[in-house]
C-alpha cells in the first residue's frame, strides 16, 4: 500500500528524513511516532502528494506519486482519508455540510450523501452539533469532525495525524477501537502520534522516527 | 458539481453584493454603448458611404432610356475612363434610399405610377472628372461632387470611431475589474480553496464558483445593455421621426452580441485569471 524508497527530506538545508526506507501493506495498521519536529507530519504529507521528497520514491496504492501531475492528485487523495493535525475544517460550512461536501466529490448523489453524513456524525457523537460551524466547536470537536470527514467515504488507506491530540481519554479510546473496526474490515491504517497511552493500549507495529531515521520498527509493546 | 458551483458562486454574490452591482452596470453602460453606435450604423448603412475610399457621383440618365441602351451607355462610359468604377442602381434600392429620406413618398413609389429615372454612381478618386459627361444627351443631370452619401458616410465614421474608442475603454476597465475581483475573491478564499484541493476536489469544483458569481452579474450587465439600447434607441428613432426620417430598430444580431459579450467578457477575464493564478496562490 504504501512504499518508500530512501526518501530524503530537507527544509532550507536542514535534513527532516534522510534517506529513508519504509513498507506498509494493505490492512496493517501502524503506528508513527517519535518526539515533535521528528517530521511525522512531513512523512504523512508526503503521501498525499502535498509535499514532495527531497530525493527518493513514493509509492502509494501501486503508483509512484511523487512524480504526478497536479491534474492526477484529486484522484490520489479521493482514495485516502486523511485527519489533519490542524483539522483543516472548511470555515464557511457547517459540519454536516463539511462532510456532503467531500461525499458530493466523490460523486455521490445529494440525498446520499447527506444520509452517510449523518451516519458518520453520529457514530462519532456529533449528530447534534451538524448545523453548528467549525469555529464554534470545542476542540474536541472539530477533531472528530475531521475524523468523521475522513471516514466518510470508507477510503481504503487512511492517514491520521495525531487523532487523539484534543481528545479526553475516554474519547481517544473510542476512537482507537473506531480505527480498528475499519482496519478489521480491511482498510490500511496509519496514526502518527506521541501519545503513549495510545501506544501502550494495543499492540500493533510501531515505527519510531528520529533524526530521520526510522529507529524502531517492530510490534509495540514487545 | 455545477449545483455546488451555483450554490457556492451565489454565496459569493450575496457577500459582494456592491462590487457585483457595480460589476454588472461597469460592464452593461459600455455594451450598450456600442449596440446604440451598432444600431446608428446599421440605420444610416443604405445611405451613407461608409467605406469612405473614393467619392461617389450621382448620374440621372432620362427615363425615357430602354434597359439594353441604357446597359450599353454604361459599358461604354466604363470603357473610356478606366478610372471611373461605373454602376446602376437597381429602381428597387433607389425607391429604398428615397423612403429613407422621404417617407411619405413611399404610397407613391410603391404605386408604381411614378417612374424613377435611372441612377448611375460613378465611384472615383476625382469626382471633378466626371463633369465630362455634362451636355450628354443622355444625362438628365449630375449630382453634387460632395454627396450627402459622402457628408453622412463621414459624419458616421467620426461618431463610430468615437463609440468604438469610448466603449471598447470602458469595456476593457469593467472586464480588468471582473478579473480583479476575481484575484482578490480567490485571496479571500484561498484557505478553503487548499482544503478543498487536499481532500480530492478537481479544478472544475474549485473553480467553478468563481465562475458564477462573474458569469451572473455578467449576464445582468448584458439584459441591463439590452434594456438600455433598445430605450436610447427607441428615443432616437422617434427623433428621426419627428424630423421625417425613417425609424431605427437594433438589428437582433446586435441584441444577442450584447447578451453574449455580457456574459462572456467577465468569464474569459475569470477563467484567465484562475488559470494563471489560482494554483500559485493556493499551493497546498
Ligand atoms: N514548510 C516548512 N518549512 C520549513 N520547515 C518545515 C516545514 N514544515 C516542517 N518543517 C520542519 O520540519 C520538521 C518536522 O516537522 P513535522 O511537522 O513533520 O514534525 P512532527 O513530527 O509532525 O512534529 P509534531 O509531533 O510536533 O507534530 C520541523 O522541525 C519543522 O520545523
Ligand atoms: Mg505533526
Amino acid at each position: 500500500m504504501i512504499r518508500l524508497r530512501s526518501v530524503s527530506k530537507e527544509y532550507e538545508r536542514r535534513t527532516i528524513l534522510d534517506a529513508l526506507d519504509l513498507q506498509v501493506d494493505a490492512g496493517e495498521f501502524v503506528f508513527l511516532t517519535g518526539p515533535s519536529g521528528a517530521g511525522k507530519t512531513t512523512l504523512l504529507r508526503m503521501l498525499y502528494a502535498a509535499e514532495h521528497p527531497t530525493e527518493g520514491e513514493v509509492w502509494v496504492a501501486g503508483r509512484r506519486i511523487d512524480e504526478m501531475v497536479r491534474a492526477q492528485l484529486p484522484l490520489l487523495r479521493r482514495k485516502i482519508g486523511v485527519i489533519f493535525q490542524d483539522f483543516k475544517l472548511l470555515r464557511r460550512k457547517t459540519v454536516l455540510e463539511n462532510i456532503t461536501f467531500v461525499l458530493r466529490i466523490h460523486g455521490i448523489a445529494p440525498r446520499e450523501a447527506h444520509r452517510r453524513s449523518m451516519k458518520v456524525l453520529r457514530r462519532l457523537g456529533l449528530q447534534n452539533r451538524q448545523a453548528a460551524f467549525p469555529d464554534a466547536l470545542s476542540g474536541g470537536e472539530q477533531q472528530r469532525v475531521a475524523i468523521a470527514r475522513a471516514l466518510a467515504y470508507q477510503p481504503r488507506l487512511i492517514l491520521a495525524d495525531e487523532p487523539t491530540g484534543n481528545l479526553d481519554a475516554d474519547l481517544a479510546s473510542e476512537l482507537l477501537s473506531l480505527l480498528c473496526d475499519i482496519n478489521y474490515q480491511g482498510a490500511t491504517v496509519l496514526v502518527a502520534t506521541h501519545d503513549h497511552a495510545i501506544l501502550e493500549s494495543i499492540p500493533a507495529r510501531t515505527l519510531v522516527l528520529h533524526q530521520g531515521q526510522i529507529h524502531y520498527d517492530g510490534m509495540w509493546p514487545p | 458539481m455545477i449545483r455546488h458551483a451555483f450554490a457556492e458562486g451565489l454565496i459569493v454574490l450575496r457577500e459582494r453584493a456592491v462590487v457585483s452591482v457595480i460589476l454588472a452596470f461597469a460592464l452593461g453602460v459600455p455594451i450598450a454603448f456600442a449596440g446604440v453606435g451598432l444600431t446608428l450604423q446599421h440605420w444610416l448603412g443604405p445611405v451613407a458611404d461608409l467605406s469612405g475610399q473614393k467619392s461617389s457621383v450621382a448620374v440621372l440618365l432620362h427615363p425615357q432610356m430602354e434597359s439594353g441602351e441604357r446597359r450599353r451607355w454604361i459599358a461604354e462610359i466604363a470603357i473610356d475612363h478606366p478610372r471611373w468604377t461605373v454602376s446602376e442602381v437597381s429602381s428597387s434600392d433607389l425607391a429604398e434610399r428615397l423612403q429613407r429620406w422621404f417617407p411619405y413618398l413611399e404610397d407613391l413609389i410603391n404605386s408604381g405610377d411614378a417612374a424613377l429615372p435611372s441612377l448611375v454612381e460613378i465611384l472615383t478618386d476625382n469626382p471633378d472628372s466626371v463633369t465630362v459627361l455634362e451636355g450628354r444627351a443622355e444625362v438628365l443631370a449630375i449630382g453634387p461632387r460632395s454627396s450627402i452619401q459622402q457628408t453622412l458616410g463621414r459624419v458616421a465614421r467620426g461618431l463610430a470611431l468615437i463609440v468604438g474608442v469610448v466603449s471598447f475603454v470602458l469595456l476593457a476597465v469593467a472586464v480588468l475589474l471582473a478579473a480583479v475581483w476575481v484575484h482578490l475573491e480567490l485571496y479571500r478564499h484561498s484557505d478553503e480553496v487548499i482544503i478543498m484541493r487536499l481532500v480530492g476536489a478537481t479544478e472544475g469544483t474549485i473553480r467553478g464558483p468563481f465562475l458564477v458569481a462573474v458569469a451572473i452579474p455578467g449576464l445582468v450587465a448584458g439584459i441591463l445593455s439590452v434594456v438600455g439600447s433598445l430605450v436610447t434607441v427607441s428615443g432616437l428613432s422617434q427623433l428621426a421621426s419627428a424630423l421625417g426620417l425613417s425609424a431605427m430598430s437594433i438589428p437582433a444580431s446586435v441584441l444577442a452580441g450584447q447578451l453574449a459579450a455580457g456574459v462572456f467578457l467577465p468569464l474569459l477575464a475569470a477563467v484567465v485569471t484562475l488559470a494563471r493564478y489560482a494554483a500559485d496562490a493556493t499551493e497546498g
